[in-house]
């Protein structure tokens, strides 16, 4: 408890809070292997280039709120700066995806997460907001998260199977908020999992709606317990 | 191509006939939670009496600033805001006593996504009068703790008052009441721990001058950390100089309570 504690003074009016952001490593922006055949100059002049070009990096890298891929699924806080690339996927944008949706009825997945229900509120007293989705959309909350229990895998892969109709060709577009690793780490899931056409729609929802498109109330699939 | 033509075509027999089923939901969401909130009372629709002022586009859906404002001497009993899509939807239910008045009232809110408000104003007919606006922000209600919330449950219970304005007999007062208090939604993760900080939010605002009612004001878990609540009360001749208090209850039954000098100035 005792952590909970600050002396400072109130502060009234002051916007204290946005999205979350995360540290960008250093060590992941710098090359990690310095050019060989350098002389020592050279060298000493590579690096102080370098470590100019650092900071210069983390500001770009701030100011477009995007991180490296990680090696395998994100188990940070789900909100936060997001990658700008997918692996083995690709990245779509709003008028993209209307016009895939269009064309080629791709499988829509949504899996922003469940809201949770406060402890102290009864189960049966809890009415859960209205979850909108991108018409056609099949919401799997949980599929997104850092670490699936087997269960879950199972229970995730088997939908993507059904929905699919088991062609791992078949176009698939996996998304939530923007900001968001749920969508991140599930199309990430769906690639490794063998799908080779896994869109990830990085705006998620309120892109969608900012873009004028329309939502409509889905129910969640709930993943087993 | 064709399709192209095709749907212009639907577009102009039908409007967006897309769109349409949205707010047909929209609608239908908010006929449920009216009934829920007002029983089988019809509202009328009366922008000239009541008004609900929010961004159309929050930075800061966890902080998100609205106002209400009703045509004075329009003898306004009640006001209700409702944040349709909120878990918790009635933001606050406020009803004013004999030295309140209803011409202003603001809040900061949560918001947990794309969603209609609707403000209502209830007059001493009994009639019901309604407006809304729609308001883009996200992510609100699950936004993390923070070292704010740790700020507000160290200071918790303190409060302040502003007023502005002068302060003349029969005439209302702008004021402002900030309360510290964190107002856990039971729904926000700390980001470290990755637990949920359990629920503990302001359910009850009183606000009273010289013991007579100013206004008394019930909420659920959609007001933002440091509730701020703006307000008018309209002093009597022999209520200047005063006590305005505030007694503020919250979800753990913690009761808050701080008086303010109301001084008699101007005229």
């Amino acid at each position: 408890m005792q952590a909970w504690f600050f002396s400072s003074p109130p502060t009234w009016g002051r916007v204290r809070r946005g999205k979350p952001r995360l540290v960008v490593r250093q060590s992941s922006l710098a090359p990690s292997t310095p050019a060989p055949q350098l002389g020592g100059f050279l060298a000493t002049f590579a690096t102080i280039a370098l470590l100019l070009l650092i900071p210069l990096c983390i500001a770009r890298a701030q100011a477009q709120e995007t991180v490296p891929e990680p090696a395998g699924f994100w188990t940070g806080p789900m909100g936060g700066p997001v990658p700008a690339t997918i692996a083995g996927g690709r990245v779509i944008e709003t008028a993209g995806l209307a016009a895939l949706i269009e064309e080629k009825q791709p499988v829509l997945v949504d899996v922003g997460p469940l809201p949770h229900k406060p402890e102290t509120i009864a189960a049966e007293e809890w009415v859960p907001p209205p979850h909108r989705t991108i018409p056609g959309s099949v919401w799997l909350p949980g599929a997104g998260d850092g670490k699936l229990t087997p269960k879950l895998d199972d229970w995730y892969r088997s939908w993507l199977e059904q929905l699919t109709g088991g062609d791992p060709s078949k176009p698939l577009v996996v998304f939530c908020h923007p900001d968001c690793w749920g969508s991140w780490n599930a199309a990430k899931r769906a690639i490794l999992y063998g799908y080779s056409n896994v869109h990830w729609y990085e705006e998620g929802i309120e892109g969608w709606q900012d873009a004028g498109h329309e939502t409509r109330v889905v129910q969640p699939e709930l993943p087993p317990r | 191509m064709r399709k192209l033509a095709l749907s212009l075509a639907l577009l102009g027999m039908f409007g967006t006939p897309a769109l349409a089923d949205e707010e047909a939901e929209r609608q239908a969401h908010w006929a449920e939670l009216r009934e829920a909130v007002f029983g089988d009372r019809a509202a009328v629709a009366a922008a000239d009496l009541i008004a609900l002022e929010a961004p159309k586009r929050a930075l800061d859906a966890a902080l998100v600033p609205i106002t209400v404002t009703t045509k004075p001497g329009s003898d306004v009993t009640g006001l209700t805001v409702v944040i349709d899509d909120n878990p918790g939807p009635v933001a606050a239910k406020v009803s004013y006593g004999p030295r309140g008045d209803a011409s202003l009232l603001t809040l900061r809110v949560r918001v947990n996504q794309y969603t209609y408000m609707h403000a209502v104003a209830e007059t001493s007919d009994g009639a019901l009068h309604e407006t809304a606006q729609f308001v883009k922000a996200a992510g609100g209600c699950s936004a993390p703790v923070g070292a704010g919330e740790a700020e507000s449950l160290a200071q918790i219970g303190r409060m302040k008052l502003r007023l502005s304005g002068e302060v003349a007999a029969g005439q209302p007062v702008d004021a402002q009441v900030l309360i510290r208090h964190p107002n856990f939604n039971g729904m926000q993760m700390d980001q470290l721990t990755r637990l949920y900080t359990p629920m503990r939010y302001v359910q009850q605002v009183e606000i009273t001058l010289n013991d007579e009612r100013v206004l008394s004001m019930e909420n659920d878990i959609s007001l933002a950390t440091d509730p701020a609540i703006g307000f008018r009360f309209v002093p009597r001749a022999e209520d200047l100089p005063g006590k305005l208090k505030v007694v503020v209850r919250d979800s753990d039954d913690a009761v808050f309570e701080q008086s303010f000098d109301v001084p008699a100035s101007g005229s």
